[in-house]
């Protein structure tokens, strides 16, 4: 391996931990191999495709956690504070994938690995401690129960570092609650149930501590690349926008734009987020927050509920799609009670979007009477009560009462309660559908589909700001029309554009860079400079598309082989209908009149079977996945 | 003629020295959303959603006397 090491851009090896032997082993990775995958959600790939047998139990010790970095993780690179977790998701049983912005995975790079791969199962709960590459177990029986903060300040005390980087499961990890997180302080992996497959392997927390540098193949050009983009950053009035408004600031503009599911998707607009939006900015909202050390654009939001029932510590949170799902999903307008589930979902450790979409699914089972007061010890689950949502919180995280059944996710939950219950799960492949309507624009429709981990919020968020945001991230050089051209009710030519905004906004997930830094202004072009700068290599914009392509490419074969299918790239009926109520009931262009047609012209676009949706074996050679 | 105008978060100051303390607008007759807004020095991009009398409107609808329009527009969707 000697010739093949790497010297720049790569800490060069990876960490496998077995947590029944309590075993640790340092890895050589192999660059050849890196080059095409480069990092994140590409390395997480193809390392669970080769390692993972196809048809495991996603909470069996079969199934492994893998926490991927990539060049660009550091502080001092834009957008270059977040870590990748991959598995396979046993809330979807396909590929699942969870991205945590922090510090966790500049330190893990720091401490000397590019990955860290999880397997196994321990006996007892166990909590791994690395040290600057040193790995010590260290038991956590005596932090299982905690809340999440809790249990980071317990650990960092044990460990006699204030600042030291953790991240930990709550009480709903250690529950095997489907839609579990993995929290970094008040920062979530949230989606696809990392949580409990952290929390199936006793593993409840890992701590990392790093101090090396690793060094990048040209330090001058890497430093012109960082001022350039910086200079962009500095210039984008996106960038400014997200600063003083977060993503929260967006709740107004979509509910207008028809954008803003509501009351279980029975709407895609309520009119209310204007008067919500006003109070949140006026009365909750503390100051703004950068969720790793030295983000420029710091979007995140510091809010609190300063008294009365639903009363919370200052605290990070109060992001778009969190208030959204406590409030529109639910037919909620009472903001502090929102304010506060959000903020008992961090600390019981359940993702925020999935949490509100189950919520809105049992309130619509209770209307029809699926769920009774018997199921919820008496607690009344009709739309909107904002006493409903801390109460359900606790009860899915605790596996109480009916939240033993919603913790299994909207679509178990409604084939277990039968009766009709089906029609009210809004999910896609499984996972809790976000709060972005397809009604809004068909690339959204079309991305909602066939997106690899089902209908999450960060892969399809682009078909909704390409057709009403008119965002072109720079792609229009590589094959997408102006999005000033383009209506956003349009159906056809949606597929091929789908397809090339796909390959393009993946990149930030395989390269682990903020995905809002895209919105910025910091396009792929900008991004293989600094990755070139770092490792050496010699990328342009062009071949990170190809990158990307391949990543997708290869999730979905994932996905394949378990099973998944043309079948699969669906979104429920609702979607597809006029909204029953508000602003667009009369809109007949929000409709979705031919969702097979569109999947069709994706799927060409792709070089995938028409039949089947799997990708043809000329597309395979083409993107060096011949052995899949 | 005169209508009223209501900007919101990111287009707020788009309305400074333009739209008056009382919301409203002197406009020339018969103008259609898409001018109101180049009037007002709205950049093409992120794209906008407009509200006439609490309805959406495609950019190309022609205002009336007295109309309330409201024109939003995204930070990077949420």
């Amino acid at each position: 391996m000697g010739k093949l090491r790497f010297r720049y851009g790569y800490a060069g090896k990876q960490l496998r931990i077995s947590l029944d032997r309590k075993k640790c082993t340092t890895e050589e990775i192999n660059p050849d191999v890196m080059r095409k995958y480069l990092g994140g959600a590409g390395y997480g790939a193809r390392l669970l495709y080769d390692e993972l047998p196809k048809g495991i139990d996603p909470l069996s010790k079969a199934n492994k956690l893998v926490f991927v970095t990539s060049p660009l993780t550091d502080n001092s690179i834009p957008g270059g504070g977040s870590i990748m977790l991959c598995f396979k998701s046993p809330l979807t049983n396909a590929w699942g994938e969870s991205r945590c912005g922090g510090d966790f995975g500049p330190d893990l790079k720091r401490s000397g690995f590019d990955a860290l791969i999880i397997e196994d199962k321990s006996q007892d709960p166990v909590y791994i401690f690395i040290d600057d590459g040193e790995v010590s177990f260290k038991p956590a029986g005596h932090l299982v129960g905690m809340e999440v903060m809790k249990k980071i300040r317990a650990i960092r005390d044990e460990l006699r570092d204030s600042k030291i980087s953790v991240m930990c499961i709550g009480p709903a990890g250690e529950n095997r609650v489907k839609i579990a997180t993995v929290m970094f302080d008040q920062r979530a992996a949230g989606r696809c149930g990392t949580g409990a497959v952290m929390g199936s392997k006793n593993l409840i927390a890992v701590a990392v501590r790093g101090t090396r540098k690793i060094n990048p193949a040209h330090p001058d050009k890497l430093n012109e690349a960082v001022k350039k983009a910086m200079k962009v950053l500095r210039e984008s009035e996106t960038a400014a926008n997200f600063r003083k408004h977060g993503t929260t600031g967006d709740m107004v503009a979509n509910d207008a734009a028809g954008d803003w599911p509501t009351k279980n998707w029975h709407s895609n607009s309520w009119g209310k987020a204007e008067k919500l939006y006003e109070q949140f900015y006026n009365n909750h909202l503390v100051k703004n927050h950068g969720c790793y050390r030295g983000c420029p654009i710091a979007c995140g939001r510091i809010a609190e509920v300063k008294d009365g029932k639903y009363k919370t510590p200052v605290h990070e949170g109060s992001e778009y799609e969190s208030l959204s799902a406590f409030t529109a999903f639910v037919f909620n307008d009472n903001l502090e009670a929102a304010i506060h589930a959000t903020y008992l979902c961090n600390e019981y450790g359940i993702d925020t979007i999935s949490a509100g979409g189950i919520i809105a699914f049992a309130m619509e089972c209770y209307e029809h009477g699926i769920i009774t007061g018997q199921d919820t010890g008496g607690l009344e689950l009709s739309w909107g009560n904002p006493d409903a949502l801390p109460a359900l919180v606790k009860m899915i995280s605790l596996r109480e009462r009916i939240g033993d059944i919603l913790a299994e996710g909207v679509k178990i939950a409604a084939e277990k309660l039968g009766r009709g219950a089906e029609e009210f799960a809004m999910h896609g492949k499984g996972l809790e559908a976000p709060a972005h309507d397809g009604r809004s624009g068909k690339v959204l429709a079309l991305t909602y589909g066939t997106a690899n981990r089902g209908m999450c919020h960060i892969h399809p968020l682009e078909g909704m700001v390409y057709d009403s945001g008119k965002f072109d991230w720079g792609l229009m050089k590589y094959g997408i029309p102006d999005p000033n051209t383009v209506e956003r009710w349009d159906e056809k030519g949606k597929g091929r554009i789908t397809k090339v905004l796909q390959d393009g906004l993946i990149v930030p997930d395989i390269l682990n860079t903020c995905k809002f830094f895209m919105y910025a202004g910091l396009y792929v072009d900008h991004l293989a400079e600094i990755l070139s700068a770092l490792t050496g290599w010699d990328i342009g914009g062009r071949e990170l598309l190809k990158v990307g392509e391949r990543v997708f490419n290869l999730q979905r074969m994932f996905n394949i082989r378990e099973g998944f299918s043309r079948k699969d790239d669906v979104i429920p009926e609702r979607v597809k209908m006029k909204p029953a109520f508000g602003m667009y009931a009369d809109e007949e262009r929000c409709a979705i009149k031919d969702f097979d047609g569109m999947l069709e012209e994706y799927y060409e676009a792709r070089g995938w079977n028409i039949k089947t949706g799997k990708p043809s074996s000329e597309k395979l050679r083409e993107l060096g996945l011949e052995a899949e | 003629m005169e209508v009223k105008v209501l900007l919101y978060t990111v287009l707020k100051k788009y309305g400074e020295g333009k739209i008056r303390k009382d919301d409203r607008m002197n406009v020339p007759d018969r103008i259609t959303l898409e001018s109101l807004a180049s009037l007002l020095d709205i950049p093409d991009k992120p794209g906008k959603v407009f509200l006439v009398n609490g309805s959406p409107r495609d950019k190309e609808y022609i205002l009336q006397e007295g109309d309330e329009v409201k024109i939003l527009s995204f930070i990077g969707g949420g």
